[in-house]
C-alpha cells in the first residue's frame, strides 16, 4: 500500500475523467496504471473537495463534477 | 453536500463509567437469576446487568421509555444484544430489582439467559419487504406468547435459539439455528411479459436463475421470458433481479421449519439447520399449525436431550430416524435434498436405528 | 381512532411484548405509522406483503444507506406511499447513551414514521419509513448528532461485532476496537458500492461466536488463543464440593478428550496438545476455567445466507492473527480479498461462491497464502488433481 495521494494524481485522473463519460474506480486505476486503493484515496479526497461526483447506476461510478 | 463519511459515534463515548474502568479486566460472571447477569473484574468491580425482551420493531416511544429507565437507575448507558435484547446495567445490587420493577411496568420480559430460549433473531416481513413470503413480526410475536416461559426460565437442556427469516434470502442466522421458520413461495414465478420489456434485462434475468429455468420467450416478437415450472424450486432470485415475476401467491406461500443448527463451537462444531417441516400455510394472524410443531419439537427436546445438548447435537446423537418418529411429523420427498451438495447427505451405511 | 384492525389486534393479546401495540403508538402521532397499521392489516387479509420493489433514492454522495419502498396500495394509504428505509450504523458493541438514543428518536420523530428496528439483523439501527423528500434532510440531521448510514446494496455492510472486552471476561481480541477501526477505514467501502455483491465482516470474542460470525460474515473475525486455557484448581474444588458432576458434565462432554479429572484430589488436568478450544468446559465452569492469554484471531471466509448457491459456513483461512492496532494485516488481507473478487466475481457472486467455483487452491495463490492441515477437515479423496503443467 505504498504511493501517497499527490496534487499530480488527481491533476491525471480529473484529466482522464475528462476523457471518458464516467468510471469505476477501478477502471480508473488501471488507465493510470496505480493501485487501486491508491486510486480510491485519491478520488475520495477529490470527492471532499467537490472536484468530482459520484453517481449511482447499480454500481459507484465518478464523473467530473457538473460534466 | 453536507457531512460526509464520519462513521459512527466512537464506542468509548458510548459506554458506561463501570465499563470503561473494567474494559478487558472482567474475570467470571455468573447468572444470578433468569435475566440477571453479574460479572465481576479483577479490580473487583462489579456489574449486574438485567436483560429484557423488545418486541424489536418499535416506536421512537418505546426507546425513550428504555432511556427513561436507564436514566434513573443505570446512569444513562443500555446497550443492545445481537438477538435484540435490551441490557440495562448498574454496579449497585439494590438498582436491580428496580430495574427489573421499572421494566415489568412497561409490559417488557426479563430472562434470555442461560439454557433459556432467547428473543427470535427476525426479519422485515409484510411490514416492509417485497419478497416476504410470510410476516416476521406476526410470526415472532405468536411463537414467543406460547414460549414465553422459556424465556424467562432456565429449564432447558441447553440454550435453544429461533430464527425467523420471511424468504430464502434469510437476513439472519436461520440456516444455523435450533429452530428456525423460513418463508417459502411453493409457485413459479407470474412473468408480466409487458412489464419485463420494459424494467428488466433479459440477458441478466436469465442469468439470474440457478436451476437455469428460465429461457427467452419463443416468440421473438415478445421480449420477454419464459419459466420451466419443472426446474423452478422458487427461490425468488429472478425476482430480485427483475421486479416483473413476481412469485408472492396467497394461497401458495407459507413456511418451511428447519432444526438443528448452530453457531458456536463448543462441543460440536456449527452445524447447518435441517429442514424437518417443508411446507405449512401462513395462517394469519396467529399461524397456529406453526406454533403447535414448535412447541411439540421443543417439548420432545427439553424432555429427551441430555444436559447441556444443543438441539443439533442431540438430534445427531439420536439419529434424525429418532427425531421424526418422536416428534411424529412426516418424513416426506421433500426431506430429501436434490440442490447442490446433495449427494453427502444420503447415508453411506448400514448403520441406522428403526 | 376509527381504524379497525381486527386481525393485527389478535397480535395485542398474550404475553410477550406487542410489535402492534408498537405501531398503534405511532400511529398515534403520525399519518405514515397509521397507513403501515393499515397496510400491515391488509397483508394479514390478503396473505401477500404490499411492498413493492425498491427503487433508487438515496442521499447525496453515497450509493447506499437508504432502502427505497413504495407500497402497491398507494391510493387507499396514501400517506405509507412512499416508506423508505434508513440504515443508521450502530457504535461498536451496541452501547448508548440515552442522551444519543433521544436525539435520534428527535430526529426520526421530526423526519420519519417514528417506527425502528432496534436492530436490524447486520448490526445497523434501522429507520423505518420516510419520504423521498425528507431524506437528505433526515441524514443531514443524523450526521449533525454524530451518526452515519451503514452499507446497503454491493458494498462492506456494517461490521458487527461481539460485547468483548468491554463486558466478557473471555473475549482474546477487543473486538469493539477492531469493529470501530475497520469501519472508520473503509467508510468507502461501505457507502459507495463498487462490487459484484454485498461484503460482511464480524467478529467475535471467542470461539462461541455472540454475533454468528461464522454463519453470517464474509469475512469471519474469531477470537482463540495460542497457549492453554487456564484452571483454578480451588475453584474447581468448590464447584466439585457444590455437587457440579465435572467428570460427566465437563470432562465426558470434552469434544476431544483433553480433560483428566482426578476423583480423588479433585484436580482437573489438561492436556493442552489436545484441546481444541471449543469453550464447552469454559462456558459451564467460568469462575474456574477461562482463555488462555495469547490471544489473536482466527480468520475465517465465505459465509452466507442460502441465496444463491446454498448456504455457507466460514472456512478456516488464517488460523492465528495477532489482533494488534492499527490491524495492516487484516486490512492488507481485506483489500487484497476485495480487489481480487471484484476482479474474477459474476454479478451477485459472493466470495465464497467465487472461491469455490474457481477452487480454494487458486485462490491461496492469489492471496499468497499457503496451504496448512487447519484449512481442512481432511484432505481429498479423490485421485482428481491438477498439477502445474510446466
Ligand atoms: C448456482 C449454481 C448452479 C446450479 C445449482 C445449477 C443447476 C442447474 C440445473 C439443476 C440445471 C438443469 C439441468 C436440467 O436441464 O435438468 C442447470 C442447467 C444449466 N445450467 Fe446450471 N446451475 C448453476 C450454475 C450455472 C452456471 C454458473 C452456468 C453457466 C455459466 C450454468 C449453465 C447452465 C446451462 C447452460 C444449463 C442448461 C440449460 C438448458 O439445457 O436449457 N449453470 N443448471
Ligand atoms: C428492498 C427491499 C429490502 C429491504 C427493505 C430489506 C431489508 C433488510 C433489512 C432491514 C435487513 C437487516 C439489515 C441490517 O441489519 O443492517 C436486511 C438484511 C438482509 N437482506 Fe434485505 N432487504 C431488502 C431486499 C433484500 C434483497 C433483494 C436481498 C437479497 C437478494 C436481501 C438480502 C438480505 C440478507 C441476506 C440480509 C442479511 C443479513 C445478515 O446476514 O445479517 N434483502 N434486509
Ligand atoms: C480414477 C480413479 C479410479 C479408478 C479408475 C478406479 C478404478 C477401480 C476399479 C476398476 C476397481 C475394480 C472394480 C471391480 O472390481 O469391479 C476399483 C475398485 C476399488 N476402488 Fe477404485 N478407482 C479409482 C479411484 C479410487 C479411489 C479414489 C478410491 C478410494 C478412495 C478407490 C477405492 C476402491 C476400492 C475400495 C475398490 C474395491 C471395491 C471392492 O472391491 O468392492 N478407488 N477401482
Ligand atoms: C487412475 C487411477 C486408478 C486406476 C486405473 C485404478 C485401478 C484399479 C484396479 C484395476 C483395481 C483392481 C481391482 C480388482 O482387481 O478387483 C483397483 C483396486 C483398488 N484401487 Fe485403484 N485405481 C486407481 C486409483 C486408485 C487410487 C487413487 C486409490 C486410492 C486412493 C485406489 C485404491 C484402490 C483400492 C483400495 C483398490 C482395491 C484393492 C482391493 O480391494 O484389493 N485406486 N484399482
Ligand atoms: S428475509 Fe427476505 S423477505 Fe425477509 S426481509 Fe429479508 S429479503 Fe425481505
Ligand atoms: S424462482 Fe428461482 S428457480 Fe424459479 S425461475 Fe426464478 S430464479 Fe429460477
Ligand atoms: S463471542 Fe465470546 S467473547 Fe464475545 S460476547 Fe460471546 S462469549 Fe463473550
Ligand atoms: S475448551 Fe473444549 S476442547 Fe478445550 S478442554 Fe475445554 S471442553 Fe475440551
Amino acid at each position: 500500500m505504498n504511493g501517497e495521494v499527490t496534487e499530480a494524481l488527481k491533476q491525471k485522473i480529473i484529466e482522464h475523467l475528462g476523457t471518458v463519460s464516467k468510471a469505476k474506480n477501478k477502471e480508473v486505476a488501471k488507465a493510470l496504471g496505480i493501485e487501486k486503493h491508491l486510486a480510491d484515496k485519491a478520488i475520495g479526497e477529490l470527492s471532499k473537495e467537490d472536484r468530482i461526483e459520484y453517481i449511482y447506476l447499480d454500481t459507484s461510478y465518478i464523473k467530473l463534477k457538473g460534466k | 453536500m453536507g457531512t460526509t463519511d464520519i462513521g459512527p459515534p466512537d464506542y468509548h463515548t458510548m459506554l458506561p463509567g463501570v465499563i470503561k474502568k473494567n474494559y478487558g479486566k472482567w474475570k467470571y460472571h455468573e447468572i444470578i437469576r433468569p435475566g440477571v447477569l453479574k460479572h465481576v473484574s479483577e479490580t473487583g468491580d462489579v456489574v449486574y446487568t438485567v436483560r429484557v425482551g423488545s418486541p424489536r420493531l418499535v416506536s421512537v416511544d418505546f426507546i425513550r421509555d428504555i432511556c427513561d429507565v436507564a436514566d434513573k437507575y443505570c446512569e444513562g448507558h443500555l446497550r443492545f444484544t445481537s438477538r435484540y435484547n435490551i441490557e440495562l446495567m448498574t454496579g449497585d445490587i439494590a438498582n436491580v430489582d428496580k430495574v427489573i420493577e421499572a421494566v415489568k411496568k412497561l409490559g417488557l420480559p426479563v430472562g434470555g439467559t442461560g439454557a433459556c430460549i432467547s428473543n427470535i433473531v427476525h426479519t422485515q416481513g409484510w411490514i416492509h419487504c417485497h419478497s416476504a413470503a410470510t410476516d416476521a413480526s406476526g410470526l415472532v410475536k405468536s411463537v414467543m406468547d406460547e414460549l414465553y416461559d422459556h424465556f424467562t426460565n432456565m429449564k432447558l437442556p441447553a440454550l435453544l435459539r429461533i430464527s425467523v427469516a420471511c424468504c430464502i434470502n434469510m437476513c439472519g442466522a436461520v440456516h444455523c439455528s435450533d429452530l428456525a421458520i423460513v418463508g417459502v413461495h411453493t409457485k413459479p414465478p407470474k412473468v408480466d411479459n409487458e412489464k419485463l420489456a420494459a424494467v428488466c434485462e433479459i440477458p441478466t434475468t436469465i442469468r439470474s436463475c440457478p436451476t437455469g429455468a428460465i429461457r427467452r420467450h419463443p416468440d421473438e416478437n415478445i421480449k420477454s421470458v419464459v419459466v420451466r415450472e419443472d426446474l423452478c424450486m422458487y427461490c425468488a432470485n429472478c425476482f430480485t433481479v427483475c421486479p416483473a415475476m413476481p412469485l408472492a401467491d396467497a394461497m401458495g406461500d407459507g413456511v418451511a421449519l428447519y432444526a438443528g443448527g448452530k453457531v458456536s463451537n463448543a462441543r460440536k462444531p456449527p452445524m447447518f439447520s435441517r429442514m424437518i417441516v417443508p411446507y405449512l400455510p401462513n395462517n394469519p394472524p396467529r399461524w397456529p399449525e406453526v406454533v403447535d410443531i414448535i412447541k411439540g419439537v421443543v417439548n420432545v427436546y427439553a424432555e429427551h436431550a441430555r444436559k447441556y445438548e444443543r438441539m443439533g447435537e442431540w438430534i445427531e446423537r439420536i439419529g434424525w430416524e429418532t427425531f421424526f418418529r418422536l416428534t411424529g411429523i412426516p418424513f416426506t420427498e421433500q426431506h430429501i435434498d436434490d440442490f447442490t451438495h446433495a449427494v453427502e447427505t444420503y447415508r453411506t451405511t448400514t448403520q441406522f436405528k428403526w | 381512532m376509527d381504524e379497525n384492525t381486527p386481525l393485527l389486534d389478535e397480535l395485542e393479546k398474550g404475553p410477550w411484548p406487542s410489535y402492534v401495540k408498537e405501531i398503534k403508538r405511532a400511529a398515534k402521532k403520525n399519518k405514515a405509522a397509521k397507513d403501515l397499521l393499515g397496510i400491515q392489516e391488509l397483508s394479514y387479509k390478503d396473505k401477500v406483503t404490499h411492498w413493492k420493489h425498491g427503487g433508487i433514492v438515496g442521499v447525496t454522495g453515497y450509493g447506499g444507506g437508504v432502502i427505497g419502498r413504495y407500497s402497491d396500495v398507494p391510493e387507499q394509504f396514501p400517506n405509507a406511499a412512499s416508506f423508505h428505509t434508513i440504515r443508521v450504523n450502530h457504535p461498536g458493541g451496541w452501547f448508548y447513551t440515552t442522551k444519543a438514543l433521544r436525539q435520534i428518536c428527535d430526529v426520526w420523530e421530526k423526519f420519519g414514521s417514528g417506527m425502528t428496528n432496534f436492530h436490524g439483523s447486520t448490526g445497523d439501527i434501522i429507520l423505518l419509513g420516510t419520504t423521498t423528500e425528507n431524506l437528505q434532510p433526515c441524514f443531514d440531521a443524523l450526521a449533525g448528532i454524530g451518526f452515519d448510514l451503514g452499507g446497503s446494496g454491493s458494498a462492506l455492510r456494517t461490521i458487527a461485532g461481539c460485547v468483548g472486552p468491554a463486558r466478557c471476561e473471555w473475549s482474546t481480541i477487543d473486538t469493539l476496537n477492531i469493529v470501530h477501526d475497520l469501519t472508520m477505514e473503509f467508510q468507502d467501502e461501505i457507502h459507495r458500492p463498487r462490487w459484484p455483491y454485498k461484503f460482511k465482516i464480524k467478529a467475535s470474542g471467542c470461539p462461541n461466536d455472540c454475533v454468528a460470525a461464522i454463519a453470517r460474515a464474509d469475512f469471519t473475525i474469531i477470537g482463540t488463543w495460542r497457549d492453554s486455557l487456564r484452571i483454578d484448581q480451588n475453584s474447581v474444588k468448590e464447584y466439585a464440593e457444590k455437587g457440579f458432576d465435572i467428570h460427566k458434565l465437563i470432562v465426558d462432554r470434552c469434544p476431544t478428550d483433553a480433560l483428566e479429572w482426578d476423583e480423588k484430589k479433585k484436580e482437573l488436568t489438561l492436556k493442552p496438545e489436545d484441546c481444541v478450544r471449543c469453550m464447552h468446559c469454559i462456558n459451564k465452569m467460568p469462575k474456574a476455567i477461562r482463555p488462555g492469554v495469547e490471544g489473536g484471531a482466527t480468520i475465517m471466509i465465505g459465509g452466507k445466507a442460502p441465496i444463491i448457491k446454498g448456504a455457507y459456513l466460514s472456512w478456516v483461512l488464517i488460523p492465528f492473527m495477532k489482533m494488534e492496532p492499527p490491524y495492516h494485516e487484516m486490512k492488507e488481507l481485506l483489500r487484497k480479498i476485495w480487489d481480487w473478487w471484484d476482479e474474477h466475481g459474476r454479478t451477485r457472486e459472493r466470495l465464497a461462491e467465487l472461491v469455490e467455483r474457481v477452487g480454494l487452491k487458486r485462490f491461496l495463490r492469489e492471496m499468497g497464502i499457503k496451504p496448512v492441515p487447519q484449512m481442512v477437515f481432511k484432505p481429498r479423496a479423490n485421485p482428481y488433481v491438477f498439477f502445474d503443467k510446466k
